[in-house]
């Protein structure tokens, strides 16, 4: 497989690579972590009092504003995971139902190419309350019904659930559709030929057979709702007061406006953590689909 | 890695034909639902393309779903023009311009990188290859916020901190390890007798890359391209946090525009600004949608 000529070009045009992961990446971990450790407001200072290293930690946990964060993201997480299950029966429907299959496929995934802020902008209007959808359910005569999601603390969070699994159902459906594809077609007949109905092909059968695909996405969906600060940003700001903080928004608002360097370096190391925590089964994952494939061969 | 993409990106590689059925009433009652499913999809997009061609009189009317009584594109004109966007009021075309001049460079930069680098782990003979890609993998997860601050510091010291140079410079970073990794999942089912045969042809790394490898790589040099530009196009965050108040995206200065809470709010305005930054990458969507899927496939791990 390799070549034995020539050692020196590869490894120097490799140079920049190495010197990205090494400075931005690996270098700039390890200064945050050290930074985490210390007690720099705004400006660095790199002296860490060894008596009680972990001070801006045990700082975060006492903090509500950190408490509120970890909560939405769990919050979060769950609601997002209803892009993964309206993913997978749109999915699972164009592919049963061939009709029309790039024109929904097409609808669907349009919210994928468009920013955030914009998402946000767009479902911000619909949320008016003066405006918006309550004003035309309430100009239908149905003045129970209450849409002013943003205004109220308790709510708010629903509505950037309910914003963010419009923009990713239809990501998670465009990788259903390929797990579906790749099923062999010859399940079907067999079922039908047993005379099984249709739900219990897709529960015992179908989902069981894509648990890659269905694991696959709930990882990545755990990355992008620690990764979510776009979409408060543009919806919420935050707010009303502190109920739609997430770890990610917390992280930069200890940074930019309260100028809180050490105490951000650790939230910001928090939520290095988290993701490792997700990223292992990943890891895990793929060797074993790895081994799997291997059995398979041999 | 390798196969935790690959196992996505299968699409379209397993098709079977079904017979053809009259249309029975789970049918009707499938399509009912993704119609519905549709509509739910196309209401934002819907909402912001009326409420931007409609007076402000009309909007203060109520009637959110109803079509503009008369068509105008003043609010569009005012956005892109003169609307205000924290202290300044030249409208979005500064941060249209801004943008631009963040993805040309960013675009170069980060698919030459990664290319070369993609094309050296796969063909050439790096002992540490599978170390580093290993690495590369992780790097490719880790939330923006662990390293922000120190890419400050080397940016204020590069001397470009709050340029665009600065943006571009910070999007070429954190893309580099899942291009590479694209590209070195590509470049790994070339033969390496190819290769080998080049090398006896007296072919040196560089003039087998250019001229060798590099005209192999159409498909998936299109598929990267789309994925950073709609990627590049669509952040914030790095434009927010490198861009300084003088090399904005357009994404910074819309959200700036939106969240202006003195004087009244201008509706229309707001619309019209949201879609024009949405719309370079809706109509490389609507025009290259085949390879904008295989984007997603393949960068699935930038989530």
């Amino acid at each position: 497989m390799g070549i034995r000529w020539s050692r020196l070009t590869p490894q120097l045009a490799l140079t920049p690579a190495v010197a990205i992961t090494a400075i931005a990446f690996i270098g700039s971990i390890g200064w945050t972590i050290l930074l985490s450790l210390t007690s720099s407001r705004r400006l660095p200072d790199y002296t860490i009092d060894w008596t009680n290293p972990f001070r801006q930690y045990a700082r975060l946990f006492a903090d509500i504003g950190w408490r509120i964060s970890l909560s939405n993201l769990i919050v979060l997480a769950i609601g997002s995971a209803l892009a993964i299950v309206f993913g997978f029966i749109l999915a699972a429907m164009i592919e049963r139902e061939r009709r029309g299959e790039d024109f929904f496929r097409t609808v669907f995934l349009y919210p994928l190419a468009i920013s955030l802020i914009v998402t946000g902008v767009a479902w911000r209007w619909i949320f008016n309350p003066a405006l918006g959808l309550e004003s035309f359910f309430h100009s239908l005569g149905m003045t129970w019904v209450s849409f002013n999601w943003l205004a109220d603390g308790r709510t708010a969070m629903y509505a950037i659930i309910l914003a963010s699994v419009w923009q990713s159902s239809g990501f998670y459906m465009a990788l259903m559709l390929a797990g579906l594809k790749a099923i062999n077609v010859e399940i079907w007949s067999a079922a039908r030929l047993d005379g099984v109905p249709l739900w219990r092909v897709y529960l015992e059968i179908i989902i069981p057979m894509m648990k890659f695909t269905f694991l696959t996405c709930a990882i990545l969906l755990s990355l992008g709702v620690i990764k979510a600060y776009d979409i408060i940003v543009a919806m919420t700001n935050g707010g009303p007061g502190q109920s739609t903080w997430l770890p990610a928004y917390f992280t930069i608002n200890a940074m930019s406006a309260k100028g809180n360097l050490a105490f951000a370096s650790a939230a910001a190391t928090l939520m290095l953590a988290i993701t490792l925590v997700i990223f292992l089964p990943l890891v895990l994952l793929t060797v074993w689909q790895q081994r799997m494939r291997k059995g398979v061969a041999g | 890695m390798t196969d935790f993409t690959s196992s996505t990106s299968a699409e379209g590689a397993v098709m079977f034909p079904r017979p053809k059925k009259r249309i029975k009433g789970r049918s009707i009652a499938v399509l009912v639902f993704l119609t519905m499913a549709a509509l739910f999809f196309s209401i934002p997009l819907y909402v912001l393309v009326t409420t931007s061609f409609k007076t402000m009189d009309q909007i203060r009317g109520g009637a959110i779903f109803s079509l503009p009584e008369v068509w105008t594109f003043e609010a569009w004109r005012y956005a892109w023009d003169e609307a205000c966007s924290g202290i300044t009021c030249e409208g979005l075309k500064r941060g249209f311009v801004n943008s631009l001049e963040i993805l040309f460079p960013s675009l170069i930069a980060s698919i030459a990188i990664s290319a070369v680098t993609g094309y050296a782990l796969a063909l050439w003979n790096v002992r540490w290859a599978g170390g580093f890609l290993f690495l590369l993998f992780l790097c490719a997860f880790v939330p923006f916020q662990i390293i922000m601050y120190p890419l400050i510091v080397i940016t204020v010291k590069l001397g470009i901190y709050g340029s665009v140079w600065a943006v571009a410079f910070i999007h070429t970073v954190l893309a580099m390890p899942v291009l590479t990794l694209i590209f070195r999942n590509y470049y790994k089912d070339i033969p390496p007798e190819i290769i080998k045969a080049a090398i006896m042809d007296n072919g040196s790394f560089w003039r087998i890359f250019l001229e060798i490898v590099l005209p192999m790589s159409g498909n998936i040099l299109i598929v990267v391209l789309i994925m950073q530009i709609t990627s590049i196009w669509n952040d914030y965050l790095i434009g927010v946090t490198f861009g300084g108040l003088g090399a904005q995206p357009m994404t910074v200065n819309l959200a700036n525009m939106v969240t202006v809470t003195t004087g009244t709010v201008s509706y229309n305005v707001n619309m019209a600004a949201a879609l024009q930054t949405a719309v370079p990458p809706l109509v490389i969507y609507f025009v290259l949608g085949k390879f904008f899927v295989q984007g997603i496939a393949a960068g699935a791990v930038k989530g």
